[in-house]
């Protein structure tokens, strides 16, 4: 890369599709944020008069925060439960060689490309089945088949990627087996960690298709309260939570790429 | 290339039976697979097994097998007609996605580290951000008298505001937007693998670029054009939030059938029928697009 040829008409046509498309994608945030701080009671372009009055209307709204708490209770407790299954199943699949590997890891990642409604729809039938539907841990554990792929993936490619001598080497100095792992395998594995908690977190905290079948009455997830106070009110504070929860997600991504150069890494 | 060599030299040394050989291997699977195989494994064959019943609104009852919910599935016209739709969507919205995200993985192959760094930025923000959140960005700048239409009239393009939302236009610009992410990430990889030494052979040879893009680049990108456009097929095949926030009945996707069986008619056989149908053809669309790709395009996918 270091001679740079001379600008020809298929780079400037790569380059001209690139950008608008990347306009594409910020577009809507953008226009969303527009909204978000209009005076007026209706969406409306071009925007009158400046106003915070849509971010202190998310506060009036009860529903919203007390599915937040769920959702992010949720989140947590799924992101955490399946990084650690993670950890010790893609050990297990980059360590040793078995027959059906790949269909193994193939069946490890297939959750990702069913669809969600199926997902739900299957959940929500077998819960009703053993008698523990529209609880919390059966959210739990649907948001835990959800998102269990993503931590996988993310550890897998580490693993790939780490230098196993040194390992080796703690061990061939006298320390023990766990000691080995604890304290050397492990901070290697932190990018893989960090984006696989990261994904299963934000993905588990999107969810909808999975959730709508899975809630009932006081427990519901943010989503959904989200969704439906959009199908039934027309004021812009939709637009002001979009757009805090945009906000609060770059600053995350930012802060995890340049402490732990998860996005770098995770391209490799 | 380390973990297959590594593996195999600690083999030589235990040469046992099959059991101990791999008991470290299943040791650790075991957690997840318990995990799976009670909650992934026997829901879903649950969920095949009752689309081989009859439920209570069917006129004839039995507690045998039967193939009747297939057999209204594909003989109702409206599923057909909605199934249809789906799949002319999800086509629409592969080809468009992968146009317009192959040149944002070939300009950062181009751009130096930081502003390379600031467009993964940017795609993985839009990644992790909400859909609901995004297609609400789409309600505001389609909807009557949203951004789009506002500006439409202001340029005098249109003295009526154009109908946008609840369309399948909307929900394919929607299903773009929200692919473009799963389409950039994978055939940035592929690209990354290439030697850059092959391109500039090319070049240097005589070979114009386009002619380069075409020979070398695309070829060599194809396993992560197929890992790009077989999750975005899949995504919006699957796609129910989009078409529920952007569409209206009459632009309705076949997830909104199916789900709607199941949470308003309480038809769980009916339902599940249907999201089986639906996977079985998504499998098979992706099984033939596969095997064209290694067939016809050596492709190693």
């Amino acid at each position: 890369m270091s001679s740079k040829p001379p600008k020809n008409i298929f780079d400037r046509a790569v380059s001209g599709i690139a950008w608008l498309t990347l306009v594409f994608l910020l577009f809507p945030v953008f226009l969303t944020a527009v909204v978000s701080f209009n005076e007026s009671f209706f969406i409306e372009f071009p925007p009158k008069a400046f106003s915070f009055k849509w971010y202190l209307n998310i506060a009036n709204i009860e529903a919203i925060g007390r599915s937040t708490l769920i959702s992010v209770s949720i989140a947590f407790c799924a992101a955490l439960l399946c990084t650690t299954l993670a950890v010790v199943a893609s050990l297990s699949i980059s360590r040793y060689v078995f027959p059906g590997k790949s269909l193994m890891t193939a069946f490890l990642l297939s959750p990702i490309t069913m669809p969600m409604v199926a997902v739900g729809i299957a959940l929500i039938q077998f819960f009703i089945m053993i008698g523990t539907a529209f609880t919390w841990y059966s959210l739990l554990i649907g948001h835990m088949v959800l998102v269990i792929a993503y931590p996988i993936r993310t550890l897998l490619a580490s693993l790939t990627l780490m230098n196993p001598s040194l390992e080796e080497a703690a061990l061939s100095m006298g320390a023990s087996k766990f000691k080995a792992f604890w304290t050397v395998t492990l901070p290697q594995l932190k990018p893989g960690l960090i984006s696989g908690f990261l994904f299963a977190f934000l993905i588990s905290f999107d969810n909808y298709p999975i959730s709508v079948f899975l809630v009932r009455g006081g427990l519901t997830t943010m989503p959904i309260e989200i969704f439906n106070y959009i199908a039934q009110n027309l004021d812009p504070t939709p637009a002001a939570f979009s757009t805090l929860y945009v906000i609060v997600v770059s600053l995350i991504i930012s802060f995890a790429e340049r402490r732990y150069r998860i996005v770098s890494y995770s391209i490799q | 290339m380390m973990d297959t060599l590594r593996p195999a030299s600690r083999d030589l040394q235990l040469q046992t039976s099959f059991w101990s050989r791999y008991a470290g291997a299943f040791f650790l699977l075991t957690p997840l697979l318990v995990f799976l195989l009670i909650f992934y494994v026997v829901p879903f064959v649950n969920l095949l097994q009752e689309s081989f019943r009859f439920s209570y609104i069917d006129s004839q009852s039995s507690d045998g097998l039967t193939l009747y919910q297939y057999i209204k599935t594909w003989s109702s016209s409206r599923i057909g007609r909605v199934m249809g739709r789906t799949f002319r969507m999800s086509l629409l919205t592969v080809v468009i996605t992968l146009l317009v995200s192959y040149p944002i993985a070939l300009l950062m192959l181009r751009l130096k580290s930081k502003l390379r760094t600031i467009i993964l930025l940017v795609i993985f923000i839009s990644l992790a951000s909400s859909l609901i959140v995004r297609n609400y960005g789409w309600v505001v700048v389609l909807s009557d008298k949203g951004a789009l239409n506002v500006f439409l009239q202001f340029i005098g393009l249109t003295d009526e505001p154009l109908r946008l939302m609840f369309t399948e236009v909307a929900i394919v610009i929607a299903l773009v937007h929200f692919s473009i992410p799963f389409m950039v990430l994978p055939i940035y990889g592929s690209l990354l693998r290439q030697p850059p030494s092959l391109k500039e052979a090319s070049l240097s040879l005589g070979g114009s670029h386009w002619q380069t893009f075409l020979k070398i680049t695309l070829p060599l990108s194809l396993p992560g054009v197929f890992g790009g456009t077989v999750l975005t097929f899949a995504l919006s095949m699957s796609a129910y939030v989009t078409p529920l926030m952007l569409g209206s009945p009459s632009s309705s996707m076949i997830s909104q059938v199916a789900a709607e069986q199941l949470l308003t008619q309480l038809n769980f056989p009916f339902g599940a029928a249907i999201i089986v149908t639906l996977t079985v053809l998504t499998f098979l669309v992706v099984a033939i697009y596969a095997t064209v790709l290694r067939r016809v395009f050596r492709a190693d996918v």
